[in-house]
């Protein structure tokens, strides 16, 4: 039954969500601008979850664990098949730098001070603490491009411009997985050794998977049968991760970036089958999050300020920093920081994996404050990118 | 289709590993989601394999769920297995909307009156010889050893009309991987269709009669509101849904496979929870959308084809995985027994009482009725849930039975079609 009510709360909330009052941004930006990104699913999954109006219940959530194990699953594959390594080799070495400076520098503005905060509030060993902190930093870290790209497509800004922050913002999803990877190995086993093992069993099983995925697909010609050997594959891999109870996002990433390698022509293919249900899982596992999302966490809504002010702090003067590092190879928008507000779906996906593989009190307070943060950010990151929109158009006055 | 084999020896060993691994993890996780993906996968490379050694798709989708089910070599947990129930609802509806869209109401005036005569023909001679057998076979049989005459009388009646039961799923599962075109076709798919409306009143009866020779009393009312809900409401339901699909057709008209998909899962599990059968609510939406636009009816039958492969391989490999082997060794040779006469009742029958201005519906239309699958399981399992005194066992029986039909009744339905000259071969390789 539960999984019948979310595929009906699923569908009205598309309908709401392609509600043209509802994306018109003249009557209500803040609302129109969460509908855009798919974030007003975890609002509304927040709102109809077990913490609020409890439509969902715990069991429920337990039911649809296989579904998130999905949705991580598909995220992570997409985001291993842009892992283009020809594409990459291609960049140079400032375009690295500058990528680690705004996302590391978001990461320790994060990671270094809450880990007195969650020392604080939860009374966890320094150990644990600073393991919850390093996620929120990791989830800091991470940008969406996906104003950027917005901007250039609607005329706004320059299209070398939107595309540099969009690249900019891909690669610093290396930093969110390194250090989820590092957390599960700290948390999600009784040693660090353990820890180990079990990610790289998540990695090699991925790896396994898109070897596997890259020989069945190899030689299929009709869309249909690689559009099913496709949601297999991300099926089978996310399915045997959540089994062995290793992240499914991990494997993924891993199963996706062998593809990418491996996969010859008929990855263009894959990547365009998935594309078709990229959106749907997206939403779904939104929603599905924002189930998860405690919202009476009182310890949660404290570090929720100082989390959304340090990490706007550290994206500021990352900005500047990479700006700086890249300024031969790129070509940047001035007050670049303000271009990386918007935090997007994979630091919830980060969290969500972190919550799964390591429950606890813990968890939960990063969780929320990550998934609140990503709504805020959203929101934040509408006026901010004004600012980065506005500053050319004023030079081009003064210059006229 | 060596390279089918090569592909599927591999999905085979890497199932082996990941169970293997899970020897080392005490704490495993869901197993939903592997079943779905290691089922699908291999259902679709075994399906390839079967159609290159001349066997149905269908037979290697249920065969290879066999061999990778916890029954087998239990490389997918039962579980995982257990957890796929949704997508079974899911094909059922599927596979009965296109159906709908093949019955035409010019079909039902031409053929309509000769095939609910032979269907009632066929279903009675079977009942009668399957309770004639089931009776026999009371003292050999641990559940009717000490039941009293009416009693034995009543639980043989109760089981014969679940044994009579066809699967539409498989024929039409077979009619779309065939393509195949005639009126040979559109007389076996009416027959097994209404075939199953027969089975569900005379399953309502029986119940109820069952019932009242264990002292539950037999309540009239009840027994005409729950076959008229189940009959007429899916038929309401399905009109509904036959509305909304018109309507999303003709003004939203974006992503039509994944909408079908959609719609038919709400159905599925709608149904189920309201009482109604999944069949025939998709199958009455599919009719009607046919007979008011020819057109849209085209339209869902090629988007269905476009989502309908992970979904049917998927179905049956699941189904496949979900067979009961040992049931086999128990009950084995009363199944065996009871799978024969059935097999010669409605041999018989199709012999005796088809029309005989075609030949082919005396000589091959008894090929296409052995099937069993989606229907009678849930018979079955209704029969276990509303008698648990006996009913555990009769399900044990019944899913013996079904296991059999399930191995020959593809390569049976298949063979039916191509002597009746109206299969056209793999045409479509994106259909099941």
């Amino acid at each position: 039954m539960q999984a019948l009510l979310v595929f009906l709360a699923i569908a009205a909330l598309s309908l709401l969500a392609s509600s043209r009052t509802l994306l018109d941004p003249s009557r209500l930006p803040g609302v129109a601008q969460l509908a855009a990104s798919g974030l007003i699913f975890l609002v509304f999954g927040a709102l109809l979850g077990p913490g609020l109006a409890g439509v969902l219940t715990e069991a429920d959530l337990q039911g649809l664990r296989p579904v998130v194990s999905l949705g991580l699953g598909t995220a992570g594959v997409i985001l291993g098949l842009n892992l283009e390594p020809r594409l990459l080799r291609l960049l140079p070495r400032p375009v690295f730098s500058a990528a680690l400076a705004h996302a590391g520098v978001a990461f320790l503005f994060v990671a270094v001070p809450l880990t007195g905060a969650l020392l604080f509030t939860t009374g966890v060993s320094l150990r644990l603490a600073m393991g919850g902190a390093a996620l929120l930093g990791a989830a800091a870290s991470l940008s969406s491009g996906h104003f950027a790209v917005l901007g250039y497509r609607s005329g706004r800004m320059e299209r070398s411009r939107g595309l540099a922050v969009a690249l900019l913002t891909m690669l610093d999803d290396g930093v969110g997985l390194g250090v989820l990877a590092l957390a599960l190995v700290l948390g999600a086993a009784a040693s660090p050794a353990e820890g180990v093992g079990l990610v790289c069993l998540a990695l090699l099983l991925g790896i396994l998977c898109g070897g596997l995925i890259a020989f069945l697909t190899y030689a299929l010609k009709d869309p249909a049968e690689l559009t099913a050997v496709m949601l297999g594959g991300v099926a089978l891999v996310s399915g045997a991760a959540a089994y062995l109870r290793v992240s499914s996002l991990l494997a993924g990433v891993a199963c996706g970036a062998t593809l990418a390698l491996v996969g010859g022509r008929a990855v263009e293919q894959v990547a365009r089958a998935l594309g078709r249900f990229e959106r749907p899982t997206y939403l779904m596992l939104v929603f599905l999050a924002g189930c998860h999302l405690q919202a009476r966490d009182v310890e949660a809504w404290m570090l929720l300020p100082g989390y959304v002010a340090l990490r706007f702090l550290g994206k500021v003067l990352g900005g500047s920093l990479a700006q700086r590092f890249a300024a031969s190879a790129l070509k940047l928008p001035p007050k670049l920081g303000y271009a990386l507000i918007a935090q997007g779906g994979l630091a919830v996906c980060l969290v969500v994996q972190y919550l799964m593989l390591v429950p606890g009190e813990l968890s939960q307070h990063v969780f929320d404050v990550v998934a609140l943060g990503a709504v805020v950010n959203e929101v934040l990151a509408n006026r901010a990118f004004r600012q980065v929109l506005e500053t050319p158009r004023a030079a081009t006055g003064g210059t006229a | 289709m060596s390279g089918a084999i090569i592909r599927l020896g591999l999905l085979v060993a890497l199932l082996a590993g990941i169970s293997r691994v899970q020897l080392w993890r005490a704490d495993t996780g869901n197993s939903v989601m592997l079943a779905a993906g290691a089922l699908l996968l291999c259902g679709m490379f075994a399906g390839k394999v079967a159609k290159g050694v001349g066997l149905p798709r269908l037979t290697g989708y249920l065969l290879v769920g066999v061999a990778v089910g916890p029954y087998a070599l239990g490389f997918l947990p039962g579980e995982g297995v257990k957890g796929l129930e949704l997508v079974k609802g899911l094909a059922v509806s599927l596979i009965a909307l296109v159906a709908g869209t093949e019955l035409h109401l010019g079909l039902i005036r031409r053929v309509g009156a000769k095939v609910a005569l032979l269907c009632a023909a066929v279903c009675g001679v079977t009942f009668v010889v399957c309770f004639a057998a089931l009776f026999a076979l009371k003292p050999f049989l641990p559940f009717m050893v000490s039941m009293s005459l009416p009693q034995a009388m009543a639980v043989s009646a109760l089981v014969s009309t679940v044994v009579v039961s066809f699967s539409p799923t498989v024929t039409i599962a077979i009619v779309q991987e065939t393509s195949a075109r005639g009126s040979f076709t559109e007389f076996l798919m009416a027959l097994v269709i209404i075939g199953d409306l027969f089975v569900m009143v005379a399953f309502a009866v029986a119940a109820g009669v069952t019932r009242a020779s264990f002292g539950g009393g037999f309540d009239f009312r009840g027994l005409v509101g729950g076959v008229g809900w189940e009959l007429f409401g899916s038929v309401a339901v399905g009109a509904l849904l036959a509305v909304a699909m018109l309507i999303y057709m003709r003004r939203v008209n974006r992503e039509l496979p994944l909408f079908l998909v959609g719609l038919c899962f709400a159905a599925a599990e709608g149904g189920a929870r309201l009482h109604l059968s999944p069949l025939l609510v998709a199958l009455s939406a599919g009719a009607l959308i046919a007979n008011l636009d020819e057109r849209e009816s085209q339209r869902i039958h090629h988007a269905i084809q476009l989502a309908g492969l992970p979904v049917f391989a998927l179905f049956f490999a699941a189904a496949g995985a979900g067979l009961k082997l040992s049931t086999l060794v128990t009950v084995g040779p009363a199944a065996l027994l009871l799978v024969v006469v059935r097999a010669l009742a409605i041999h018989q029958s199709c012999r005796r009482f088809a029309p005989k201005e075609d030949p082919r519906l005396r000589r091959y239309l008894w090929m296409g009725l052995v099937s069993q699958a989606g229907v009678t399981f849930g018979l079955a399992a209704l029969v276990s849930r509303t008698f648990p005194d006996f009913g555990p066992q009769v399900e044990v029986l019944i899913v013996a039975m079904i296991t059999t039909h399930e191995l020959v009744g593809p390569v049976l339905t298949r063979k039916a079609l191509e002597r009746s000259g109206e299969a056209r071969g793999d045409e479509r390789p994106q259909t099941a």
